[in-house]
Order: structure tokens, then sequence, then C-alpha cells
């Protein structure tokens, strides 16, 4: 028999002084894990939310732009000249230091070409990465394709589609110069309120050779897949990979917001961790009081031959298993209580963060053990011979 | 103080307790107050010895000097020839779990533990296996039937008796008793009585009891009398 299996009888024999320590430790521990899931699960939905905002970064020749439009100076600008980027130089991108964060690489062609007869902007994508940086497009009809099709496809924004009353099949032709393409359209994207409501857009390929402009961009938007990449610092090493082109973090206002709910994320954590202190009172103050009912029985083992640290080593033990019990108890709660909480305020069900079970019943052994501090110290001072004599 | 105040231990070979001239002091708030005045005594190996004296006599701190439970403030104690004063805790410890067996007034059980275990815990201090010593202890007590019973589902005597088998089940050389019958009626205490009178001879029995039928059960009578060693017969 082991010294530890004693408290461990002890403990399961007095179950209303487990339920109240352990109670303690399980408002607490659910404290904490509800504060945690419901602000991850927020967080996932905040970073969703601010995809819309576009690239993270805009990389560009360095030279001076004239911008297309006032204002929304990012979507787009038109190059003077020959300034255009290499396509062959993008994938020198992913040699950057933070290449993991890289998620989307989409390259642009700007350029003007005559439709029916008027000037309209046309923008060359790549259809695989622009979707990905675009997930809120409405397309009625269907996104470009990636294989070269027989005809070429279009997507036009609404703004061209609607007054010339083309939908998905309409046949069009663009002209340049002396070239001349039909392009069949592919789907219209329902208005925006942005810049592309005014564009055609076109495979990039199909774009280069309407504006001549063969094995050439006019930009790249990037964006970096983590929420809280080093935007800035990611902007710099692309520069160093891609001479003679500039590199610009639009991360102003995603950091910004991030920082309202680390903010919201800290008051509650703060909210936590007094409660977690509150706990730890609690779970003291449960041993201290059955220290005082306990008095006696360490006077008796230490006349039966305990030493003060085995003592002291099976109040550790009881508060380290207060703490362990409470804490797995609380991962549950909490969980629940987040199950609740969370739609309710950030209308978002969370997972289960299985990763967090752990820590946080380690933290709960800690402060079960922390707890048990107060009354180790008050057995050392016990006289038994005093004790016993006074029962 | 010599032994010819009190003429106690003659055979010194065989001594098991010699007590030399033992005081006691408590500190008291302000001041100190002496409770021993130099005892000196000293009991057999094997012997039965009976402490008696009023209420307040001392007694009980004797009992917890001889125990290793308390230090003397001055004198000597030494148990089969080893001094145990001016030791360490730690060596104490060590001493009291092979040398002395208490049994008190109150039976002091542990209420959560059940018989076994309760009688298992010296055992489990000491960092022992119980290789029967549990089962002896409690067959010697006559309990043996009750192994898995809890203090609150025995009667007094029962719970007594199981704490005298956590007394034994480290084979003690000492066993001390501080009023173990006095929680109990006089049938019970006599039983209980025979039962410590059984032991003795197996080691060395010191009780401390207020009834003067039971103490002549014993082989010899200590009394004291304000910290005094006043007869011993
Ligand atoms: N921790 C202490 N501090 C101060 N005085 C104490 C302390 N312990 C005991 N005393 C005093 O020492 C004296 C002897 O006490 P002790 O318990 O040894 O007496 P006793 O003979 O066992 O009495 P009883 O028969 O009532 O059990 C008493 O006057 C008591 O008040
Ligand atoms: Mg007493």
């Amino acid at each position: 028999m082991h010294l530890h299996s004693f408290v461990l009888k002890d403990l399961f024999r007095r179950k209303t002084k487990l339920m109240v320590a352990v109670l303690g430790v399980v408002v607490a521990a659910a404290a904490i894990v509800a504060v945690i899931t419901t602000f991850s699960v927020a967080e996932e939905s905040f970073h969703e939310a601010t995809n819309k905002f576009g690239a993270n970064v805009v990389v560009r020749p360095a030279i001076e732009s004239i911008p297309l439009v006032d204002g929304y100076s990012t979507m787009g600008s038109l190059y003077a000249g020959n300034n255009y980027i290499d396509e062959s130089d993008i994938q020198k991108i992913y040699t950057i230091r933070d290449n993991a964060s890289l998620s989307v690489v989409a390259p642009r062609l700007y350029g003007i070409a005559e439709l029916e007869g008027s000037s309209v902007v046309v923008m060359g994508i790549d259809p695989e990465q622009e979707r990905n940086l675009k997930p809120w497009w409405m397309v009625r009809g269907h996104w470009l394709t990636d294989e070269d099709t027989e005809v070429p496809e279009a997507l036009l924004g609404s703004d061209i589609a609607v007054p010339l009353g083309l939908t998905e099949g309409s046949m069009i032709s663009l002209s340049r110069e002396n070239i001349s393409i039909d392009v069949r359209v592919a789907g219209v994207i329902e208005s925006t309120g942005d810049n592309e409501d005014g564009y055609v857009i076109l495979p990039l390929a199909t774009s280069q050779y309407l504006l001549s402009q063969e094995g050439k961009v006019s930009s790249l938007e990037v964006r970096a897949l983590c929420n809280a990449c080093p935007v800035e610092e990611m902007s710099q090493q692309i520069e160093g990979v891609l001479p003679g082109i500039e590199a610009r973090a639009m991360s102003q206002i995603v950091q910004n917001e991030m920082a309202i709910v680390d903010h919201t994320r800290s008051s509650a954590m703060a909210v936590s961790i007094i409660t977690l202190l509150v706990s730890t009172l609690t779970v003291a103050s449960t041993m201290l009081a059955s220290i005082n009912e306990k008095m006696k029985e360490i006077g008796i083992m230490r006349a039966i031959g305990a030493s003060d640290i085995q003592i002291v080593s099976m109040l550790f033990f009881e508060g380290a298993l207060i703490g362990a019990v409470g804490g797995f108890i609380g991962f549950f709660v909490g969980t629940l209580a987040s199950f609740i909480a969370a739609p309710m305020l950030v209308s978002e069900t969370p997972d289960p963060m299985w990763n967090i079970l752990l820590p946080v019943v380690g933290v709960c052994i800690f402060t079960g053990m922390l707890a048990s501090l107060v009354p180790a110290k008050r057995a050392l001072g016990i006289d038994p011979a005093e004790v016993l004599r006074s029962v | 103080m010599s032994d010819e105040n009190n003429v106690i231990g003659q055979v010194h070979e065989q001594d098991m307790i010699r007590v030399t001239d033992v005081t006691k002091n408590y500190s008291l708030g302000s001041g100190e107050v002496e409770v021993l005045h130099g005892i000196n005594m000293s009991v057999k190996k094997g012997e039965f010895v009976s402490i008696m004296g009023q209420s307040g006599s001392g007694k009980t701190t004797l009992m917890n000097l001889i125990g290793m439970l308390d230090s003397p403030t001055d004198g000597s104690i030494s148990i089969n020839g080893t001094e145990i004063t001016g030791r360490s805790q730690k060596e104490l410890v060590q001493m009291r779990r092979k040398t002395a067996g208490f049994i008190f007034q109150q039976f002091h059980l542990i209420p959560s533990l059940t018989a076994y275990e309760n009688v298992a815990l010296p055992l489990v201090f000491a960092g022992e296996k119980d290789e029967g010593a549990v089962a002896k202890a409690m067959e010697k007590v006559g309990l043996h039937h009750r192994m898995h019973h809890r203090p609150s589902e025995m009667s007094g005597g029962e719970q007594q008796r199981v704490a005298i088998a956590r007394a034994v089940v480290m084979q003690p050389q000492i066993l001390l008793a501080d009023e173990p019958t006095g929680a109990l009626d006089a049938v019970t205490g006599a039983k209980i009585m025979s039962l410590l009178k059984s032991l003795a001879g197996e080691m060395t029995v010191i009780m401390v009891t207020h009834n003067r039928e039971l103490a002549d059960h014993s082989d010899r009578i200590i009394e004291l009398q304000d910290g005094y060693v006043k007869i011993s017969i």
C-alpha cells in the first residue's frame, strides 16, 4: 500500500469536502476555458471577415503610377510605359524567409481595351489565385476555368454587363489597336461597390495577348496565411527577392481591429486569472478548514511514525488531486459554457479545444498545490504532543 | 539527583528505559512553567509498569518524552541503551517507528480509514510492505474478522483494540498506553487491561491509569506527584 492511496481513500470518503474544494477549481477552470474557447472562435470568425479587406501586401513596380480611380488606389493603378513585373519572377516570392505564411499570390495585369466602341479596363488574373483572394465575389454564371478554353472567357463587372445586357454565354468582342479577340462571358460579378464593377476580367494569358504584354504583370496581390503575420517584415523580404519592385503592407486596418480583439481578450483573461486566484483561495481555505479538523489526525500520524515530508507530501498530493479533478471537470464545463455563450456573443459555435485540456489541468494542479502551501506550513507547526493532549 | 532518592532500576543491563534527572518546562505566555522537576526512573525489558498520579501531575508529559513525541528540557532518556535526547527530528521519527507504539484514551483512529488501513498506516509511513503483519496484529487483539470496518462501525472496546493492533504492528519495544481504559466501561476496560498484560513480556508496557484496581494488575506502579516521582512500588 502506498501513502498516496491513503489520501485517495480519505478524500473519496469525505465527498462533501472534496466537492467543495473541487468546485472552486471547476469554476476557475471553466471560466478560463470558456474565455479561451469563445475568443479563439471569435478571432477565427474575425479573420474570415477581415479577409474581405483584400490583399495584405501589394507588389508593384517601383515607379510612379497613376491611380485609376481616386480613393481606391489599392485596387489597381495604371502604370505608364513598360513598367511591369516579369511573370517568371513571381516564383521568387516563394523564396522569402516567411514563405510558409504565403497563402495567395495573385498576379494582375491592367490595361485599356475597346468594348462595343467604348474604353473599358481589362484586368488579367490567375483564376485560381484570384478566386482565393475574392471568395466573396458572387458570380452569376461560372468562374473562369484554369484550362485553356477554345473561346477565351471573361468575367464582367456589373457596371459593364448590366447596361449592355450581357449575361453568361453572351459573346463580346474586345480590341486594342490592331488586336481583336472574341470572348464568351463566363459570368457576371454582382456589384461589390468596388473597382471590379467596371472591369472586364480575363485569364492572364488572354489579357497579355490583348494588351501585348506577354510574360508581364502589373502587380501582385499577396495574402499572408496567418492571422498575426509580420506583414511589414514580409513586405521587406519580398522587396529583397524582387529588386525594382515596391511591396506595401495593407494590414493596418486588420491590425487595428486585431488590437481591439486582443484587448478584449486580455480583459477577459484578466477576469479569468482573478477567478483562478479566488479559486486558489477557495481551495486553500477549504483545505485550511479541513486542516483544523485534521490537526488531530496529523498529530496521530506523527505519533505513529509519519515524517514531516510525508505529511507535507500528503497535503500536496491532496491539493494536486483536487486541482486535477477540478481542472478536468472545469474544461468540460467551460467548453459547454462556450457552446452556449459563443453563438450569442460572436454568432459562432466553437469546437472543443482539446489542445488546452492538458495545460488547463496543469495550471489547476499547480493552483491546488499552491493552495496546499498554507496548510502544509500549518501542519509542520503542529506539535503532536500538544494536539493529542488537547483532544 | 541520584538513584538514591528514587530507587528504581537495580539491574541496569536489563533496563529498557532509563530516565535520568529529566525536567520539562513549558513556556507559558510570559514565563516558563516547570512541569517535571527531575524525574529518575527505569523500566526493565518486558516489564508492565503503571503510572499513576493526580491530574496535572505530568504523566502524559512523561509518556510523550519516553515516546519521543517531545524532548526534555534537561536530563537524559535512553532506550535500550541508546540515548534519545539531543537527536534530530529525522532521527527521532525513525527511532519512534521502531521503538514506540502509542495507545490513547480517545483511541485516535483515523475515521475515514478501515481497521485494516488504520493498522497498516505505521507500516506505510515506515515504507514497509504488509507481509501479514496487519493480520497478525489484528489476530492478537481478536479482531481479524473486522478488518474492513470503519471506526464508526465499531464499539469503543473494539476501536481501542484496533488502536492496540496499530500500536504493535511494527513490533515496537515499548508500548505506551495513556489511560487506555479511560473511555471504556469497567468490563471492557478489564478486557483491554488483560490484552495489554498479555502483550507485556513480548514488549515493555507503560500504562497511565487513574484506576488503582487496574494498576494492581501491573508488575509495578510509579506514582507521580507535582512533577516528582512520589513512590514506586
Ligand atoms: N503545552 C503546554 N503548555 C503549558 N503547560 C502545559 C502544556 N502541556 C501540559 N501542560 C501542563 O503540564 C502539566 C502536566 O500535564 P500532563 O498532561 O502531563 O498531566 P497529566 O498527569 O497527564 O494529567 P491528566 O491526568 O489530566 O491527563 C499540567 O499542569 C498542564 O497544564
Ligand atoms: Mg494525561
